[in-house]
This record gives C-alpha cells, sequence and structure tokens, in this order.
C-alpha cells in the first residue's frame, strides 16, 4: 500500500453524537436551570446571585479558551469585558443605540484590542503572558478614569433608563436577566466545546505542550493561539455588555477590576476544572455563593473576616486537588463506587 | 532523465555567539533518496535539522525545498511545503493519546474526523493501532519514537527528517524500523537520517554525509563514507567493515 493512498483515502467523516446519558442529564440540568426562578422572588436577592453566578460561569468558561485550551493564562480578561460594557453603555446613552448592536459593536472593538495584543504576547508565556496581560487590563482602567467625558470617568456611568424591552435589554425584574445569563453560558459553553474538540483544540493542545513539535507538523502557532484570544475576547466583551445592563451601573474600577473580574474569571475555571467544559460552571456555582454566604455570615463580625475565610476554602481547595473540583468529585465517585461494589 | 532535486543546500551556516554550529555547508537531496547525516556529538547534525525545518534561522547561506527558498520560513510554513522533522529527545504530546497525537499532524490536510480515519490508518501500518488509546506519556522510548514516525508520516511530507529514531530499538524492532523505510522509499518519500547506529545507516542508505564541528568532511556511498581517512579519524575511529554493531 502507498503512503499516499494510506493517507489520501481518509474515510468519510462519521456522524459522531454525544453518548446519551451526558446529554439527558445536562437536558434535565438546562430543564431544572429553567424551572428554578418560577420559584423564586423576581426580584429577589436569591435569583441575583445565581443570575451572577450564571454571568460569571460564562465569563470563566470565554476564558478557558484561552487559559485552558492555550494555557495561556490571561490575567486581563477585564479589559475585554470593560470595552463590551462601556461601548453598548456609551452608544446607548449618547446615540440611543439597542444594546444588542451596542454588544456587537463591542465584541469587534474587543476582538481588534485582542488582535493588538496578541502581537507583544505572542512569544510570551507563564509569568510573562500574565504579567502583560494584567498591563493590559490596567491600563484599560486609566483610560476609562482620565477619558471622563465619554466614559464618565471615575464617577462611573449608568445605563439609561428604559421602559420594560427586549430590544432595549431592559427590565424591571431579575428573571429576564437569568433566563439571558443561562442562554449566555449555553452558547459560550457549546462555543467552547465545539473549539476543543475541534481543529482548533487540538492544535491549541499541542501548542500547550510542545510548541516547536507543533509547528513542524504544520501548525501555525500564531494563527491559533490568535484565534482563541480573539474568540474568548469577543465573547468575554459581550458579556460585559450583559453585566452592565443587569447592574445598571458601573465605574472603572469595578468593571476593569483586576481581583473583581480579571482574577475571579481564572479562579472559577481554576477552582472547577481547567480546560474542561463543565469546570467553569461547577466553579462558578461553587465560588460565587461561598462569596456571598461568607460576606453574608462574617461581614458583620471583624474587617476582612470573610475574605479571608473565603481565601483559606480556596487556598484548601486548590492544595487538595490542583486539578480543581471536578475531578475531586469524580475521586469521590470512584471511591463511593468502589466501595459500593464491595 | 536525471533525478529530481527536491532540496538543495549552499552555504549553510549557523552561528550561536562565538560557536560555529553549522559552518558552510552544501548539499542535494534527490526524490526518494535515503541520506544519512553522521559524525560525532556536536557536529552540528541536530542543528542541521533545526535549520532545514526552520526551527533555527540560518546565519547565511540558502535552503530550496522543491524550488522554493525556505531559509526564514517557520517550520509551520516548510511542513506545508512538504518537509518535517523528529525529535532527538521524541517530543510528543505527552498528555493525549497516541491517536490524538498522530490525528494533529493529520490536521495539516484533513479536518479531524477524517484526520482521525487517517491516523488509524497510519498506527495501523506503523504496527502501533492497538495502543491508539494509550496515553503518549506511558508509551516506551521506542513506542515513542514510531508514534512521532507516525505524526511526522501524517503530514504527508516529501522529505523526512529522522533524528536518532533507533536509539534504544532492539534488533527486531530495528528490523522492523527498517523494513519500514525501505516500503516508505518505495512511495517516493525522500529521507534524511541522522543516527549513531552504523550497520543501520550503512544498510538504509545511498549516501552519507559527515559532519565534524560543523563542517562537512566527507559526502559518497556507505562504502566511501566507511573508508575515507578524515570520517576514520574523526568519527569512526577504524575503517567499518560491517561486522560490528552499534557506534
Amino acid at each position: 500500500m502507498s503512503l499516499s493512498s494510506s493517507l489520501g483515502n481518509a474515510g468519510t467523516p462519521s456522524l459522531r453524537t454525544l453518548p446519551c446519558r451526558p446529554v439527558l442529564l445536562i437536558a434535565a440540568a438546562l430543564g431544572m436551570a429553567g424551572l428554578v426562578p418560577l420559584g423564586l422572588d423576581p426580584q429577589g436577592y436569591t435569583l441575583r446571585v445565581l443570575t451572577l453566578t450564571l454571568l460569571f460561569a460564562a465569563m470563566a468558561q470565554s476564558w478557558n479558551i484561552v487559559g485552558g485550551l492555550a494555557n495561556q493564562i490571561s490575567l486581563g480578561h477585564a479589559g475585554f469585558f470593560g470595552i463590551g460594557a462601556y461601548t453598548s453603555t456609551i452608544l446607548l446613552r449618547d446615540l440611543g443605540v439597542s444594546p444588542w448592536l451596542g454588544m456587537i459593536a463591542g465584541m469587534g472593538l474587543a476582538g481588534l484590542a485582542a488582535a493588538i495584543l496578541s502581537v507583544p504576547t505572542f512569544r510570551l508565556k507563564g509569568h510573562y503572558f500574565a504579567l502583560v496581560t494584567l498591563a493590559f487590563g490596567e491600563v484599560m482602567r486609566v483610560i476609562a478614569n482620565s477619558w471622563s467625558s465619554v466614559t464618565g470617568g471615575p464617577v462611573g456611568i449608568s445605563v439609561p433608563f428604559a421602559p420594560n424591552s427586549l430590544w432595549m435589554f431592559q427590565y424591571n425584574t431579575v428573571r429576564p436577566y437569568y433566563y439571558v445569563s443561562l442562554i449566555a453560558l449555553v452558547l459560550v459553553s457549546v462555543v467552547f466545546w465545539r473549539i476543543k474538540t475541534g481543529a482548533l483544540g487540538y492544535r491549541l493542545r499541542a501548542i500547550k505542550e510542545n510548541p516547536d513539535a507543533a509547528e513542524v507538523i504544520g501548525i501555525d502557532t500564531y494563527r491559533a493561539k490568535l484565534m482563541a484570544g480573539l474568540v474568548s475576547a469577543v465573547l468575554t466583551a459581550a458579556l460585559g455588555t450583559v453585566y452592565a445592563q443587569f447592574s445598571y451601573f458601573f465605574d472603572p474600577d469595578t468593571i476593569f477590576g483586576v481581583a473583581s473580574i480579571s482574577v475571579r474569571m481564572a479562579l472559577i475555571a481554576i477552582v472547577g476544572g481547567v480546560s474542561l467544559t463543565f469546570g467553569p460552571i461547577v466553579g462558578a456555582f461553587f465560588i460565587i455563593p461561598l462569596e456571598e454566604i461568607s460576606n453574608a455570615a462574617l461581614a458583620g463580625r471583624a474587617a476582612g473576616l470573610s475574605a479571608f475565610v473565603y481565601g483559606a476554602l480556596l487556598i484548601a481547595i486548590i492544595l487538595v486537588k490542583p486539578q480543581g473540583l471536578l475531578a475531586l468529585f469524580g475521586d469521590l465517585y470512584k471511591r463511593l463506587r468502589k466501595e459500593s461494589s464491595r | 532523465m536525471s533525478a529530481e532535486t527536491i532540496l538543495q543546500v549552499r552555504g549553510l551556516s549557523r552561528r550561536f555567539g562565538g560557536l560555529t554550529a553549522v559552518n558552510d555547508v552544501s548539499f542535494d537531496l534527490t526524490r526518494g533518496e535515503v541520506l544519512g547525516l553522521i559524525g560525532p556529538n556536536g557536529a552540528g547534525k541536530t542543528t542541521m535539522f533545526n535549520l532545514l525545518v526552520g526551527i533555527h534561522r540560518p546565519s547565511s547561506g540558502s535552503i530550496r525545498l522543491k524550488g522554493t527558498e525556505t531559509s526564514g520560513l517557520k517550520p509551520n510554513r516548510i511542513a506545508k511545503l512538504g518537509m518535517t522533522k523528529t525529535f532527538q529527545n521524541v517530543a510528543l504530546f505527552q498528555e493525549s493519546s497516541v491517536l490524538d497525537n498522530v490525528l494533529t499532524g493529520a490536521l495539516l490536510h484533513h479536518p479531524v474526523a477524517q484526520a482521525r480515519d487517517a491516523a488509524h490508518e497510519m498506527l495501523r501500518r506503523v504496527g502501533l493501532d492497538h495502543i491508539a488509546g494509550k496515553l503518549a506519556g506511558d508509551l516506551s522510548f521506542p513506542e515513542r519514537a514510531r508514534v512521532e514516525v507516525a505524526r511526522a508520516l501524517c503530514t504527508r511530507p516529501d522529505i523526512l527528517l529522522l533524528d536518532e529514531v533507533m536509539a534504544a530499538l532492539n534488533a527486531v524492532e530495528m528490523e522492523e524500523f527498517l523494513a519500514l523505510v525501505r516500503d516508505l522509499r518505495k512511495d517516493g518519500l525522500t529521507i534524511v537520517v541522522v543516527e549513531h547506529h552504523m550497520q543501520a545507516i550503512m544498510t538504509m542508505c545511498d549516501r552519507i554525509l559527515v559532519l565534524n564541528f560543523g563542517g562537512l568532511i566527507a559526502e559518497g556511498t556507505p562504502r566511501e563514507v566507511a573508508h575515507h581517512p578524515a570520517v576514520v579519524e574523526a568519527y569512526l575511529g577504524k575503517a567499518y567493515t560491517g561486522d560490528h554493531g552499534a557506534h
């Protein structure tokens, strides 16, 4: 058999379907997630926390494309998030443009920013990449603080009030934002899963493990990393618009915050299980409620106590299972099965 | 009709600071040829491979692959033009399966589903289909080397550079590998081999280049090179007669 025939006659693609059980589990989880708000106060605190949880899960999922698949630990994703939030809000405030259109404009700007950022960061990895992306987020924060005539400066910016409207993406209850966040999480997760199981996912894994070997088998490492960075930035910017519409008001220190946005996105993905499709979802459903509970239970007792307890718990998890909570649950499940089969 | 020159190297040099790793080397490669590249450790063999595939940029000189100047091109562009290599220390994607490693090579010409089929076919060809699901990091050295060859072959190269893939192979594995080289050659693949195993080099190569201190000190058929005084002095120690195994 000739080499060309052994390689050239690759079979036609078979229709690959997901195993039945996971699909049913995902459908059941989505069904439950769809029903949950119906039993909760539409203006209530619980629904608000759940909405933020879904939104942060989606943000961590978009970070996971760069941080998980390409192993480029970005600490500057707040830059893209803020670009999305500011673009749609400024367009709405000054020109009355629908936030959905503003979202598209923000995605375009974030994509442009990611393309520009890719030039100095292409050859960087590890700490150096993290530091440059951190600087990018900080530069964006400084610009927003300084450019008061457009951004409102340190005072912040408010989303102009509009009556309930899908087109203007504004509601007087939390419930619609919950559903938008849920849909956003599903969409971002589908994009992540498609990248992970597609050609780009294989290429990113190859680059992550050995860039020289990846190059000599024909992988354009710059292009693959750029693609991952663009998709991640664009999705993060879209979520910035969702956050802006949901919160009605934000300022540069909040929207471009290193700890509140950039590090939190990375942390959620890492604690849940970096590069895993369900990692950021598990991470968000652990971290956001944990923050809220520790704040509610401990904030009034001693200054910094809630942050201390929250931080200590995260350190414990990372020390016990650096691969994240999903791996920890996997180990526990295996142990339980072993014990029940005895 | 003269044989087609697929690769033309002229005056190739590479300096690292004060060290000249490759010094003014010129040679041609004919399609379908198996060329050996030998020399003592530090002679510049691996640097030469890295120059050919674009991992290093030449300090001077030219490399023409199928008529296209490739010096200065990135390795992925050179792979697309038809030249790839394996690594001396075997550079597999350790946390991926054997199948995924080989599939990643096939992505150069196929979408994922077809790349998977092509990878299975290649693994069958090199006798590794039974370990397709194993993690690359769990393989023995000879298995890893063969997976790397399979991955490189999946890029459908015209020229394959093999950097010491026969190290640590036993006699049976060596014979299987030589049979694979013969088979690939029948398909028209051009192969350049860096190898210390003299018996294997003498058996499989049409022509041998000998490097020492980055410079080309001899070139010829295995028989000519084995008795070349400069090669005997710099590398072999005594004229190679074929009655001893590894160098």
